[in-house]
């Protein structure tokens, strides 16, 4: 009995597949979607990072160049202190109409190696929209160019879908997470 | 819900990182066959195999944010699969040891019935007669057709180990065959 024979024997017998549990993927789904109901899956989606995020402020339309100081611009908050808006700075306001604006994002999580962010601005594609890590905070931002209204985001942490606590969650049909950023029109 | 049955690994992944977690059934369809062979012939039953396949699964959904692309789905889905049947198979080992003073490396080699036939033996039997380690190193190599580099990144084994774990398989298998051969 040569090894050719052998391996001939081994690769036809051990390729044939072996009888299917015609149930296999539904058990198997049934496991993943309470690992996601629990929440005891680490970094997935599905769990809302303990992380600050913020809308600290929106800046000057696009092609015009500066972004507005950050930091005397805050997000506008509601009646129970949660963000739903950004200031626009007063400056800037009259030349926005019919423009983008500039719209930072911050996202703290000193541990991540990758953020971006997604949303119905940029077909919510990861690769388009990366944060970038400031080396002396460890706080991760990026500017958006935006229209005003009311856009759907969420962060990318290493992979992974994220929304961050302090802000609402939403889900859509298809089950996708996700938040939404107001962008107020400009005050003339 | 609509399903991504002919996009590439690497979308339906890209998707279910997104929050759509219903596409995780698409990669479980697509790769459930063949992690079936794999851990049926490596662990010797169903039932076990069942087990092995359905931790697998799920465990690599918990790690897929640590999936990288420079890696195929297939052999990191594969090493995940190989990593809980060496558990099993620990954790039968253990079982068994509490009820007999068998040498366990003996008990590898006992092997089932060997059905006689044709001149082939019985796959099963002829598996059994491996050891776990030949066993493992045939079922990667034969079942799913890998190279020698990629068992070494599965298996955590040098190519060398694993080569010389084939040849003795072979060697085994011959005498087997030789056996049923001669009946």
């Amino acid at each position: 009995m040569s090894d050719v024979e052998i391996e001939r024997w081994l690769s036809d017998a051990l390729r044939r597949n072996v009888t299917r549990d015609p149930h296999a993927t539904a058990r198997i789904m049934r496991r993943v979607r309470a690992e996601v109901t629990s929440g005891s899956t680490p970094r997935t989606p599905w769990r809302r990072f303990d992380v600050r995020h913020s809308i600290i402020g929106l800046a000057l339309a696009a092609g015009i160049g500066s972004i507005t100081t950050v930091s005397n611009l805050g997000p506008r908050a509601d009646a129970r202190g949660r963000s739903t808006s950004a200031v626009i700075g007063d400056s800037v306001a009259s030349t926005l109409r019919d423009t983008l604006r500039l719209v930072r994002l911050l996202f703290d999580d000193p541990g991540a190696r990758r953020v971006a962010v997604v949303g119905d601005f940029n077909r919510w594609d990861a690769s388009t929209t990366a944060l970038v890590r400031d080396e002396g905070t460890h706080r991760w931002s990026a500017t958006l160019a935006l229209r005003d209204g009311v856009h759907r985001y969420a962060f990318v942490v290493d992979g992974v879908r994220t929304i961050p606590l302090s802000v609402e969650p939403h889900q859509a049909d298809d089950g996708l997470v996700y938040s939404l950023l107001h962008v107020a029109p400009a005050s003339n | 819900m609509r399903y991504m049955e002919d996009a590439s690994d690497h979308a339906i992944i890209q998707r279910i990182l997104s929050g759509d977690v219903e596409q995780y059934a698409c990669l479980v369809d697509r790769h459930y066959d063949r992690c079936a062979r794999i851990a049926v012939r490596m662990l010797g039953n169903r039932e076990d195999a069942e087990d092995a396949i359905q931790d697998a699964f799920v465990r690599a959904f918990r790690a897929l944010d640590g999936y990288e692309d420079r890696e195929r789905f297939q052999a990191w889905l594969t090493r995940i699969l190989v990593n809980q049947c060496r558990t099993v198979l620990a954790r039968t080992r253990r079982r068994e040891s509490l009820f007999t003073d068998h040498d366990l490396r003996a008990l590898d080699r006992v092997a089932a019935p060997i059905e006689l036939g044709d001149s082939w033996p019985d796959l099963d039997g002829a598996l059994a007669s491996l050891s776990a380690e030949q066993r493992e190193a045939v079922v990667l190599r034969y079942a799913d057709d890998l190279t020698y580099e990629e068992m070494a990144r599965i298996t955590g084994t040098g190519t060398s180990a694993l080569k010389m774990r084939v040849q003795r398989a072979f060697a085994r298998l011959r005498i087997l065959l030789g056996e049923v051969q001669h009946v």
